[in-house]
């Protein structure tokens, strides 16, 4: 693996505003602490999607990338994910104060409509992937942690080798397990984390998805119907394609109407 | 049928009937619920709008997922809204929610963490006042629910079909309702035909039928004739009904007969809960 590139596509649900877009996601390439100096080839991306039913999910979804993608612990282990989430919980407080100062300041303060969703907390899934090799760019890998339905495809040439955290397109459903902004158990956290990890090749392309799409790219492949594959070829100028493609999957039904977030990893 | 997305651009319908005539001054069956018919109504009708506000409520403000028209029948049949909504028809929830007649300061009873309960005080919007006048005109409360409806669809076709709920305690005393309800129920969008909900609040200790699929154990031609006004549950609601712990099956009727406190605010709850998107 050489130096991974990477191309990030977004398009928030029909006849709904910028302002109103609830997914995130994020990426950091950089040497870690706690690697060693034949580590240096590193990339960190972070995909989250705010579960719209919740007050503050875009804002939710944001603070998770935040937090994770500068995480100094390890995220594929349940010790540093956990860490990294309580890190997290713990800071967003401050956020919420920030939303009520900003609401004050515009002379709209929060309304008693409001307050039992602020009370009940923001929650988000969220995915995080982490790409490294040796100096030489041997040995390259890639493993993920998720909670919740944000996915992530590996690919090769025209085949989709490996997909996390479904392998059906069947196990998307309207209730995925979420990350909430008030905390959760261990316990709890523990049930609904998933890993995974895999080697990767000269080539390899990643997809990190959240949902919608992420259904849509499993039962393409299903179908045998190779549509997914455009998404591969997806490059940094090809924005508009993407645009097109999501705006005619939703119109003919193929695609959930919901925000739509695909981060495109050439592993190199 | 009835799967259209519920958004701001395809809002929902809800019509409350509300009867407001003098028997809904008699207490409710339930001991333990010891208010009078109208109180207990409008506390729910209340505690509905609320409940609306608040799944409609976003960090930017609340989006007009549904709109609201309340009706009261008694003496008169008049928009029943209070404060500075008296006398609007439809309402999109983002004023509604805005706009309480008053906010009372209540407690609620919430669990302690040790066994127990404690005294919380809660915001109480309030937009229905109760009332109790007159007799039980429904067959022109049902009337002018039609009108409502079909000048909604004509500017909505494509809308998740409107919820018309109908509270009431009592026989009709003008006419069978049977013609306008029928009325109501052979409206329809593009999603399916607008449904009707009877909701018949009790004063008599005898049992509940709740969601019956035939009439067979209901009690008189009254609650027969409430039966058969009502719609078919829809899969949607149906799905909500039974998660609520109702026994239904596919012929269930969206009606409650003799209904108690509890059965009156699952009744409210179930009649609006098209999913929002």
């Amino acid at each position: 693996m050489s130096r991974p590139t990477v191309c990030t596509f977004r398009l928030p649900k029909r006849n709904a505003p910028w302002p109103e877009y609830e997914d995130d996601s994020g990426w950091l390439r950089s040497k870690r602490e706690t690697l060693s100096d034949d580590d240096p080839r590193f990339l960190r991306v972070v995909v989250t999607d705010g579960a719209s039913e919740s007050m503050l999910a875009g804002r939710w979804a944001r603070h998770l990338v935040a937090v994770f993608l500068r995480a100094p612990e390890d995220l594929a282990t349940k010790d540093g994910f956990a860490a990294a989430y309580q890190r997290a919980v713990h800071a967003w407080p401050d956020e919420v104060a920030s939303y009520r100062r900003e609401r004050e300041e515009r002379n709209t303060p929060v309304q008693w409509y409001l307050e039992p969703g602020l009370a009940k907390g923001a929650y988000a899934t969220l995915l995080v992937a982490e790409f490294r090799c040796a100096a030489d760019g041997r040995g390259a890998q890639w493993r993920a942690a998720a909670v919740g339905d944000s996915s992530l495809f590996q690919t090769r040439g025209d085949q989709l080798l490996r997909s996390f955290p479904f392998e059906k397109s069947t196990a998307f459903g309207n209730q995925p397990a979420l990350l909430r902004s008030h905390g959760t158990d261990a316990a709890a956290l523990a049930g609904n984390l998933r890993f995974d990890a895999g080697d990767l090749a000269p080539g390899d392309i990643l997809l990190l998805a959240t949902d919608a799409l992420s259904a849509w790219i499993l039962k393409s492949s299903e179908e045998g119907d190779r549509q997914w594959q455009a998404l591969s070829g997806f490059n940094a100028g090809d924005r508009p394609g993407f645009v097109r493609l999501i705006a005619g999957l939703r119109e003919r039904g193929e695609l959930k109407n919901d925000d739509t977030t695909l981060v495109r990893v050439n592993a190199g | 049928m009835y799967t259209a997305e519920v958004s701001r651009s395809n809002p929902a319908l809800f019509v409350f009937l509300v009867d407001q005539s003098l028997s809904m001054s008699d207490m409710m069956a339930d001991p333990d619920t010891a208010q009078p018919k109208k109180d207990f109504v409008a506390d729910a009708i209340n505690r509905l709008l609320s409940d609306l506000s608040i799944r409609c409520a976003k960090e930017d403000g609340i989006r007009d997922y549904f709109h609201v028209a309340l009706i009261g029948y008694g003496r008169e049949i008049n928009p029943a809204f209070g404060g500075a909504l008296a006398g609007k028809g439809v309402v999109p929830i983002g004023e509604v929610a805005t706009n309480p007649a008053r906010i009372e300061d209540r407690s609620k009873k919430v669990p302690d963490g040790a066994g127990g309960l404690v005294e919380m005080k809660i915001k109480f919007p309030v937009w229905l006042d109760p009332v109790s006048d007159g007799g039980t005109p429904m067959s022109r409360a049902l009337t002018l629910a039609r009108s409502i409806v079909a000048a909604w669809l004509d500017e909505h076709p494509g809308c998740f079909p409107p919820v018309v709920l109908n509270l009431t305690d009592g026989e009709p005393t003008d006419g069978d309702p049977a013609g306008p309800a029928r009325a109501i129920r052979e409206l329809a969008s593009t999603d399916g035909n607008v449904l009707l909900f009877n909701l018949h609040v009790s004063s008599n200790p005898g049992p509940a039928v709740k969601f019956p699929d035939s009439d067979a154990a209901l009690p008189n031609q009254h609650a027969k004739a409430l039966f058969s006004m009502s719609s078919v549950l829809p899969p949607i609601m149906l799905a909500y009904t039974r998660q609520l712990g109702y026994a239904v099956t596919e012929d269930s009727r969206s009606f409650v007969f003799n209904g108690g406190a509890e059965d009156i605010v699952k009744f409210i709850d179930i009649g609006t809960r098209p999913d929002l998107r």
